[in-house]
Parts: structure tokens; C-alpha cells; sequence
């Protein structure tokens, strides 16, 4: 008897370990992970211009779009030498981002594959013109 | 989780290590005793301290870290208190001041936040440095170095007041704040020290006087080596660093460098240092040295294996029959007495903290506070591998507290620091 109660408790001692991971595990997903969505209201995307891995610069993507490029009259200039003057134009089509290279030199790339078509990004993909990343949020 | 889950759960883990403590007493064939309430009034109050100073000086703090600590510790004590009492009188007081500790933290924290730590990195660092050669000291000043087990890590202070000698490991403050000062380095240098021009096969290899900083990492983790004698703290350290470092520049070739210098400083302290070599043969084949080197590594396997699924239950095991079976060796215990369940229920805590810990390094504003919520996640993270491999005979021992788990108030001291710091990081994300 006294055995089959110390093994009894033993077990609920294990069960009650678990319970309590389990329980913060429950909440962790909120946690982890950049999540980038929750701070902003809306549905209105973003354009994060990373330097590093820092944020430099942040612009709300308009429907006629914005050109990105090296020349001073690019709508979003960014100062890169890998970048074309005129490089690639992102916009709005039915509340996607799209992608459009303008034939730049040294291409541009959607996580990393290069796009020669409009494509569309949805948010925390990474546009990549020159050496700059834009990150969509 | 709201703040008000996170306080139900600090509340479980006081009341799972009262039961602890109350199944241990009961094994011994005591009903009720006053050492369970005890236990979960100590509980109460040093994590509670901490939670209450969350509240008020870091309220849009993460909830997941706190209740994590706190069950790691409540194991880790029903354990020490199974194995011995009065390590466990003294852990409870340690409990006490690292909640203090913690909660001091952030205090002092409350206006400046973590930026200030950028700004002293300097004075943080030769702090760090003194506190490192601090056991180095002769032992016949009032302050005093001393050797316990063959490294040379504790100080001692004589207090005459309470006529008292107080001792702890300055160098678990120390790794605290040299992560700090590596975080603050690295979020002005790493841009130079990710620009590679060169490969050398598959490898991007950068300019050579960007090796400096790695060179250094390892001459001071050979010193720590060759005079403190102890292998711990040195591989922790460079372990650290290295893991920074990629963390910074996301180059392998820092990684491919560190486990290179690590392989070879290894080795040059196995031909040239009989204390390494002896860890290491007891590592290779530790029954060939059982009544000697081998004994501790042994006596883990023997228990962790006497342990099966669901361990003997508290308090029915033999965990006493390891050597340091409260502090380096507490996994052991654990695995004895809650056997493999219990072990991975430690093992996924460990992993909570560690991924709540990346989360808030990824989710903080800036670079200098990315690598030091990620650089303070990695010393816990590395610690419990590098003494869980240990124990588990998957890499030499090297003697190093288990994070929240072991016994020793300078351990849970500088882990409450790293606690209250990650909590601070967090909670300025919103700001």
C-alpha cells in the first residue's frame, strides 16, 4: 500500500511539472518571433528600409507606388552604389505589395530569388535591391 | 500570458517546491513539517519581490522568464534539500537575495534603462576583468583568494560584524558583465567585422586585423586555463564569445576560428596540464578510473540510469552517493528521483527560457540591445549545455553551476542579473 501511494504521487509530482510547462509553453508564440504586424494599425503594408540589420527608414506603401533607386528623384533614394538610378518600382495591386524590376544592373530579389515579373510580397519578405533589404510589414 | 497568469504561476512553483519538500519529509516518515511552509513562504517572497518590482519599474516586461526561473529553481531546491538540509538553509536565503538582487536591478535601471550600460561599457568591463583576478588574491589578505577542488575561483570576505566569513565566486557576476561590454562593442564594430573580400574555399574570410578580437577572447580564456584552473569559466567565456560574435556578423568563418582555437587549446591543455588530462581520460573511459577521476562521472550514469521513465520519486533515491550531486550534479539527481520524465521537463524549461530569450533579443530596437538580450540568453543557454553534456558524459566535465538549479547564492545571484536585465530589454520594446 505504501508503495503503490509513493508511486502515486510520484507520478502526480511529474504530471504537475509538466502542467506548468505546458502551461507557460500555451503562451510562448505570441512571444517568440518578430511579429512585426502587431504594432501597427490596419491593414496598410509597409516598406522598412534595413541597414544591417537595423531599421533605417520606414515609408507606408501608396497605391501609385514608389520608385526606388540611387538618383536624387527616386520616390525612395537610397544611397547604394550597387543600386541602379531608377531600380525597381513597389506598389499596390488589390492590397498586395508587388514588385517590379525597371531593368535595373544588378537585379532585384524577393527572398533572395531574383524577379524579372511584377511579384507580389506579402508581409516580412524581403525585397533586396543593390545591397539595401526592404523588409514588408 | 497576462501579468495575472505569470503571478498564478510564480504560486505554483512555491507551492510544487513545498510538495517537493513535503514528499521528501514524508518519506522520512514525517507528516506535515514546518520546513514545507517555510519553503513556500521563501519562494513567495523572493520571487514575489521580483514580481512586484516588475510591475512597477518594467510593467510592459515579457511574463514567460519569471515563471520559468522560478520552476527551475523550485526542482533544483526540493533536490538540494533532499540531498542536504543545510545547503538548503542556505539556499533559501540566497533565493531571498537574488530576488533582491533582481528587483535592485531593475530599480536602478528605472529611468536610464539599458542604454546606460552602452555608455559605462568601458568601466563595466575592467570591472568585470577585476572581478575575474579577484580570487587570484593571497590568502592572507582581509580579502582573500581561495582554491576549492583545485580552482581557484572563491574569495573570501571576513565580516567582523557577524563574525562571519562570506565567500562567493566573483567571476558569475563577472561573465554578466562582460556580456555586457561584448554587446556594446559589438553593435559599433560588427559592421567592419562582417566585410569579407576574400574565401578561402567555401569560406568568407575577413580582413585579418579583424581576428584581433577573437585572439584576445582566447588568450584570456587560456589564462583563466592555466591560473584559475578552470575549465568551466574558460570554455564558457570563449563559448560566449565566439556565439556573439556570430550572432554580430552571422560569418561562420568566426564559428569555424572558435571551434578551431577551442580544439587546439583543448588539446595544448590536455599534453601540458595533468587537472585537464585527468577530466579528459575520465571522459574517454571514466570505469577504466573509477575510484578516481572517473568516480563522480560514474556514479551520475549509475543514478541517471537507476532512474528508468519516472525516476524513484522524491526522496527514495541514493543521489547523496554523488559527489557534488548539489551543484554540478544536479541533473543527475533529478534524473534519479524524477527520471527521464522529470528530465525532460527540466530540459523544455530550459528551452522556454532560452526561446523567450531570443524572442526579445529579435523584437528590441536596436542592435546594442538585440546582442545583449541574445548575448544574456546564450550564457544561460551554454551554461546548462556545456554542464549538462557533462554530466551526461557527452563532453568531459568541466564544473559549472546549472543555471536557477544548483546550489550557490553567487550562481542564482548573477542569474537573477540577467533575469532583471532581460526583463528591462523587454519591456523597453514597446518604448
Amino acid at each position: 500500500m505504501p508503495v503503490l501511494f509513493l508511486n502515486i504521487i510520484k507520478l502526480l509530482f511529474i504530471v504537475l511539472l509538466f502542467l506548468f510547462l505546458w502551461q507557460v509553453a500555451r503562451s510562448i508564440r505570441s512571444h517568440v518571433g518578430t511579429n512585426p504586424g502587431a504594432r501597427q494599425e490596419g491593414t496598410g503594408a509597409e516598406l522598412v528600409l534595413l541597414t544591417g540589420s537595423e531599421e533605417t527608414r520606414r515609408v507606408r506603401v501608396r497605391h501609385q507606388g514608389h520608385v526606388v533607386g540611387r538618383s536624387p528623384d527616386a520616390d525612395i533614394h537610397i544611397d547604394d552604389p550597387y543600386a541602379s538610378e531608377f531600380h525597381a518600382r513597389v506598389g499596390l495591386q488589390d492590397e498586395r505589395v508587388i514588385v517590379h524590376d525597371l531593368g535595373s544592373t544588378n537585379g532585384t530579389y524577393v527572398n533572395g530569388r531574383r524577379v524579372t515579373n511584377p511579384t507580389s510580397a506579402s508581409r516580412g519578405d524581403t525585397v533586396q535591391i543593390g545591397k539595401t533589404i526592404l523588409e514588408v510589414r | 500570458m497576462s501579468r495575472t497568469t505569470e503571478a498564478a504561476l510564480l504560486v505554483a512553483a512555491a507551492l510544487l517546491a513545498a510538495v517537493g519538500v513535503a514528499i521528501t519529509e514524508f518519506t522520512r516518515g514525517n507528516w506535515l513539517d514546518a520546513q514545507v511552509a517555510i519553503t513556500f513562504i521563501v519562494f513567495l517572497v523572493s520571487f514575489g519581490g521580483f514580481y512586484a518590482a516588475v510591475r512597477i519599474w518594467a510593467p510592459g516586461a515579457s511574463s514567460l522568464l519569471l515563471p520559468t526561473a522560478a520552476f527551475l529553481a523550485a526542482i533544483g531546491f526540493v533536490e538540494i534539500y533532499r540531498i542536504d538540509g543545510d545547503l538548503a538553509a542556505i539556499q533559501r536565503w540566497s533565493l531571498i537575495v537574488a530576488g533582491a538582487v533582481g528587483a535592485g536591478t531593475l530599480w536602478l535601471l528605472r529611468r536610464s534603462g539599458v542604454a546606460i550600460l552602452n555608455r559605462y561599457r568601458y568601466v563595466l568591463l575592467a570591472i568585470g576583468v577585476a572581478l575575474l583576478l579577484l580570487p587570484l588574491l593571497p590568502e592572507t589578505w582581509p580579502i582573500q583568494g581561495a582554491t576549492v577542488n583545485g580552482s581557484r575561483l572563491w574569495v573570501r570576505i571576513e565580516v567582523p560584524v557577524l563574525d562571519r566569513v562570506l565567500s562567493f565566486q566573483p567571476g558569475e557576476i563577472a561573465k554578466v558583465l562582460i556580456t555586457i561590454f561584448l554587446a556594446s562593442y559589438l553593435a559599433e564594430r560588427a559592421d567592419a567585422m562582417a566585410t569579407v573580400d576574400r574565401r578561402i574555399g567555401p569560406l568568407k574570410v575577413p580582413e585579418p586585423r579583424n581576428l584581433g578580437p577573437i585572439l584576445v577572447a582566447a588568450a584570456i580564456a587560456f589564462l583563466i586555463l592555466i591560473y584559475q584552473r578552470d575549465l568551466g569559466a574558460s570554455l564558457l567565456l570563449f563559448a560566449l564569445f565566439v556565439t556573439m560574435l556570430y550572432m554580430a556578423t552571422a560569418r561562420s568563418f568566426y564559428v569555424v576560428t572558435g571551434a578551431v582555437l577551442a580544439i587546439g587549446g583543448g588539446v595544448a591543455a590536455y599534453l601540458s596540464f595533468g587537472h585537464v588530462a585527468r577530466r579528459i581520460e575520465a571522459w574517454i573511459d571514466p570505469f577504466a578510473v573509477y575510484e578516481d577521476a572517473g568516480y563522480q562521472t560514474v556514479q551520475g550514469l549509475f543514478a541517471m540510469g537507476s532512474g528508468s521513465l519516472t525516476g524513484s520519486g522524491i526522496g527514495l533515491g541514493r543521489p547523496d552517493l554523488i559527489p557534488a550531486a548539489a551543484t554540478d550534479f544536479i541533473f543527475a539527481a533529478v534524473a534519479e528521483e524524477l527520471g527521464l520524465a522529470g528530465s525532460i521537463a527540466v530540459l523544455a524549461a530550459y528551452a522556454l527560457f532560452v526561446a523567450a530569450g531570443f524572442g526579445i533579443a529579435l523584437r528590441s530596437k536596436d542592435r546594442f540591445r538585440k546582442y545583449l538580450a541574445g548575448g544574456l540568453t546564450a550564457v544561460i543557454a551554454l551554461q546548462a549545455l556545456i554542464i549538462l553534456a557533462g554530466v551526461l558524459r557527452l563532453f568531459p566535465i568541466t564544473g559549472l553551476t546549472l543555471p536557477f538549479m544548483s546550489y550557490g547564492g553567487s550562481s542564482l545571484v548573477a542569474n537573477a542579473i540577467i533575469v532583471a536585465l532581460l526583463l528591462r530589454v523587454s519591456h523597453e520594446e514597446r518604448t
